[in-house]
C-alpha cells in the first residue's frame, strides 16, 4: 500500500484507571429490571472501574485522558513539547464535570495542558475504533514524512451509559443491555518512526462496513437525564459480521502474497467486548483462516468493555506483566507506584490487534513491540 | 505530486417539514460531488466527516459511517462480488475541520492509502432546525470536497499550518450539559461565545495569514484569501445562522464562480474559531 519505506512504531503506552470498582452484585443492585440475567455468565466480566462523579476528583473523560497522557510521557523518550501531533479519540468527551464537548477539540485542550503546543491537534470519533483510527492516521502521517512523532489519547466515562441503562432497562433483551458491560478508563500511545524491525507497526488496515452502521447508536436518552447506547447485539455480533475481519485481513494478506499462518503472531488482542465474544471471534477466525489463532490476551474480566481504549490497555497490561512490572495500576498512581516504573524488555513479541466497533469498523494492526515504554 | 480538489458541492436544508439531518445533508453534498467528478461511490476509499453539530447529539457511530451508507460507498464488504473496502471516520476540529482533514488527507493520498478522499462538512442543530434556536449561531448546511493526487507538483494544496492563540482561553465552546439537559438532551445544545469573540477571531486569522504568507513567501497581489467566514450572505440559514465547518467549501465555490481578480493565481484558505485556533493552507487551482 505504501509508496515509502518509512514505518512507524509503538514507542510508549500509558493508562489511567479510576480506583473505584463495581462488581456485578453492586451493579445488579442498581438495575431493577435485570431479572435473573447473569451478567458474569453472559459477558464474562467480573467487575469494572467506575469514575468518581465528584468534579474535584478529576475523573471526567478529559481528566482521565490527561492522566493517561502524562503516564505515557513518563515512559516515553519524547517530551510533550516534541510531539508533532496530538489526536484525541474519546467517544464520551466529558469535561468540566458534566459538559459533553463538541468544540473546541479535546485534543487541542489536552495539548495545551500537556505543553505540547504548537502540535497539530484534532479529535477523531469512530466509536470503539477511535484510538485505532488515530493510530492509523498517525501511522500514515509518519510514513508520509509529515510528522515525526505523535500521541493518540482517549479518556472514557463509559459508565455514564451504564447508569442510564440501569434506570431504563426493561429486560435482558433491551437494546441497552450491552451498556452494562462497559468500564471507565483512559489510555495513551506515542508513535514515532521505526528504525528497527523489533519495534515496528508492520501494517494497520481498517474498513467500515457501513451497511450495518445503524446497529449501535449512542445519544442522550429521551426517557431520563443521561446518555444512552442502543445496540442490536444479536445482529452486531452475528457470525456473518464476525467474518468481516478474517475476510478483509485474508484479502489484504493475499494481495501481498501471504497467508495468516505466515504472519507468526505471538498474541492476538480482540476488542474487549466480553469473554464469550472474544472466544467466538477467535473461533470464527480459525474457521475462516483455516489456521489456529495465537494466544488471546484479555483484560475484560477486570475492566469490562472500555470502548476506545481496550486494545491499548490490554497491550500495556501484557507488556507490564511479562516484564514483571505488575499489571496496570490504579488511580493517579499508574506508572509511579512501587515496582510500576518504566519497564522495558529485550525479547519482543508480535501482536495482532483486531478492532470491532460500531460503524461497523474492523481491520488489523500488526506490530512487533520490544522496547516500548509501558 | 499535488493534492487537488476534483469536485466540490454543498447541500442546504430545504424542507421545513422534516428535521435537518447532518447525515442527509452530507450524503447529498457527497453525491453531488461524486456526480460532478463522474466518480462512482465505490471509487472512494476514505470518507472523513468534519461536522461538529449533528442530529440528536449522536456520539456513536461516527456520523461518517452513516454518511458512507447514505452515499453508497462500499457499504458491505462481504456482499460485494468484488470486495472493495471503504473506511470512514469523524475528524473534529471546530471551524478548522476541513483544513485538518486536508492535512491528514495529504498523508493518506501520499502513502497510497487511498486514491480518493471525500471530506464532508455537515452541521445541523441537534433539534433539527437551527432557525428555532436564537442562541445557536450556525446554519443547517453541508459541504463536500473530493480530493485526489495530481501529477503536477505545482498545483493543488500547499502545506497546512495551524496557529494557536497562546494561553488565551477559548472564545467559543459548544457543549451539552449532561447535568441539566433533563430528558431533552437530543435536541439541546449550547454554543457559548464570549463578547468580542468576532474581533479576536478575525485578528487571529489575520495574524495566521500574515505568518503563512511570510513563511512561504507568497505574493499578496497574486493571492485571494478565502475565509475565515463564508462570503457575506452565502450559505446563511433562514434564521440568520452562518456556515460553520462547511465555510471553506462555500468560499471556494464562490471564488471559482466569481471573476478571477487580475493577477491572482493562488487561493489562501483560512479558518479560525474555538481553541482559539486558526489554520491556513494555500491552494493553486487547475485551469482557473
Amino acid at each position: 500500500m505504501s509508496t515509502t519505506e518509512r514505518r512507524s512504531r509503538i514507542e510508549a503506552l500509558g493508562a489511567f484507571l479510576p480506583a473505584g470498582r463495581e462488581t456485578n452484585d453492586e451493579l445488579r443492585a442498581k438495575v431493577p429490571n435485570l431479572g435473573d440475567a447473569d451478567v458474569r455468565r453472559i459477558t464474562g466480566i467480573a467487575e469494572r472501574r467506575v469514575h468518581d462523579p465528584d468534579p474535584a476528583a478529576g475523573e471526567d473523560s478529559f481528566g482521565m485522558a490527561l492522566a493517561a497522557a502524562r503516564d505515557c510521557l513518563a515512559v516515553s523518550r519524547h517530551r510533550a513539547a516534541d510531539l508533532d501531533v496530538v489526536i484525541s479519540a474519546s467517544i464520551t468527551r466529558v469535561k468540566d464535570g458534566s459538559r459533553f464537548h463538541f468544540e473546541p477539540s479535546f485534543a487541542g485542550m489536552l495539548a495545551k495542558e500537556l505543553g505540547a503546543q504548537p502540535a497539530i491537534s484534532f479529535d477523531v470519533s469512530n466509536a470503539c475504533a477511535g484510538m485505532m483510527t488515530g493510530v492509523w492516521l498517525l501511522d500514515r502521517m509518519i510514513r508520509s514524512g509529515a510528522v515525526r512523532s505523535g500521541m493518540v489519547v482517549s479518556g472514557e466515562q463509559a459508565t455514564r451509559v451504564a447508569r442510564t441503562a440501569a434506570r431504563e432497562l426493561r429486560d435482558s433483551y433491551d437494546p441497552q443491555f450491552a451498556s452494562l458491560s462497559v468500564g471507565d478508563s483512559a489510555a495513551a500511545v506515542v508513535l514515532d518512526e521505526s528504525t528497527d524491525p523489533a519495534d515496528r507497526i508492520h501494517y494497520i488496515e481498517l474498513m467500515t462496513c457501513a451497511e450495518y452502521s445503524h446497529l449501535c447508536l449512542g445519544m442522550p436518552s429521551d426517557r431520563s437525564q443521561g446518555i444512552g447506547l442502543y445496540t442490536d447485539n444479536k445482529k452486531m455480533h452475528d457470525r456473518e459480521r464476525l467474518k468481516l475481519w478474517p475476510r478483509f485481513h485474508e484479502d489484504f494478506l493475499a494481495k501481498n502474497g501471504r497467508r495468516f499462518e505466515d504472519e507468526e503472531f505471538d498474541h492476538i488482542i480482540q476488542h474487549q467486548v466480553g469473554t464469550r465474544f472474544i472466544e467466538y471471534a477467535n473461533r470464527t477466525a480459525e474457521a475462516e483462516f483455516a489456521a489456529p489463532m495465537p494466544p488471546s490476551l484479555q483484560v475484560v474480566e477486570q475492566y469490562g468493555n472500555t470502548a476506545t481504549t481496550s486494545h491499548f490497555l490490554t497491550l500495556r497490561d501484557h507488556l507490564r506483566r511479562t516484564r514483571g512490572a505488575g499489571a496496570t495500576g490504579t488511580g493517579t498512581g499508574t506508572g509511579s507506584g512501587p515496582g510500576a516504573g518504566p519497564a522495558r524488555e529485550a525479547a519482543g513479541a508480535k501482536y495482532l490487534l483486531v478492532p470491532a466497533a460500531s460503524g461497523l469498523v474492523t481491520g488489523a494492526l500488526s506490530a512487533t513491540v520490544t522496547h516500548a515504554g509501558a | 505530486m499535488g493534492i487537488v480538489i476534483t469536485a466540490s458541492a454543498t447541500a442546504t436544508h430545504t424542507d421545513p417539514g422534516t428535521p435537518a439531518s447532518a447525515v442527509d445533508l452530507a450524503g447529498r453534498a457527497a453525491r453531488r460531488c461524486l456526480a460532478h467528478a463522474r466518480v462512482s461511490p465505490s471509487g472512494v476509499g476514505v470518507l472523513v466527516n468534519v461536522g461538529v453539530y449533528r442530529e440528536n447529539n449522536t456520539f456513536e457511530p461516527a456520523l461518517a459511517a452513516l454518511v458512507q451508507k447514505e452515499t453508497g460507498i462500499n457499504p458491505d464488504y462481504l456482499a460485494d462480488p468484488q470486495p472493495a473496502a471503504g473506511f470512514s471516520f469523524d475528524l473534529m476540529d471546530g471551524a478548522c475541520g476541513v483544513l485538518s482533514a486536508v492535512q491528514a488527507g495529504q498523508s493518506l493520498l501520499a502513502t497510497g492509502t487511498t486514491e480518493r478522499l471525500l471530506i464532508t462538512a455537515a452541521d445541523v442543530h441537534p433539534g433539527g432546525d437551527a432557525s428555532r434556536d436564537p442562541d445557536y449561531p450556525y446554519a443547517d448546511l453541508a459541504g463536500a470536497f473530493l480530493l485526489e493526487r495530481d501529477a503536477d507538483p505545482d498545483t493543488g494544496f500547499g502545506p497546512v499550518r495551524h496557529y494557536g492563540g497562546g494561553d488565551r482561553p477559548t472564545d467559543v465552546a459548544g457543549y451539552l450539559d449532561l447535568d441539566t439537559m433533563g430528558s431533552g438532551g437530543r435536541s439541546r445544545i449550547t454554543v457559548h461565545r464570549t463578547p468580542g469573540h468576532e474581533q479576536r477571531t478575525g485578528e487571529l486569522a489575520a495574524a495566521a495569514v500574515a505568518a503563512y504568507t511570510g513563511e512561504f513567501g507568497l505574493d499578496a497581489g497574486r493571492t485571494l484569501v478565502i475565509g475565515p467566514d463564508a462570503p457575506a450572505g452565502v450559505g446563511d440559514g433562514p434564521g440568520g445562522g452562518r456556515p460553520h465547518t462547511a465555510a471553506p467549501v462555500l468560499g471556494y465555490l464562490h471564488a471559482l464562480e466569481s471573476a478571477r481578480p487580475e493577477g491572482v493565481d493562488t487561493l489562501l484558505f483560512v479558518t479560525a474559531g474555538a481553541g482559539p485556533r486558526a489554520a491556513v493552507a494555500s491552494y493553486r487551482p487547475q485551469g482557473w
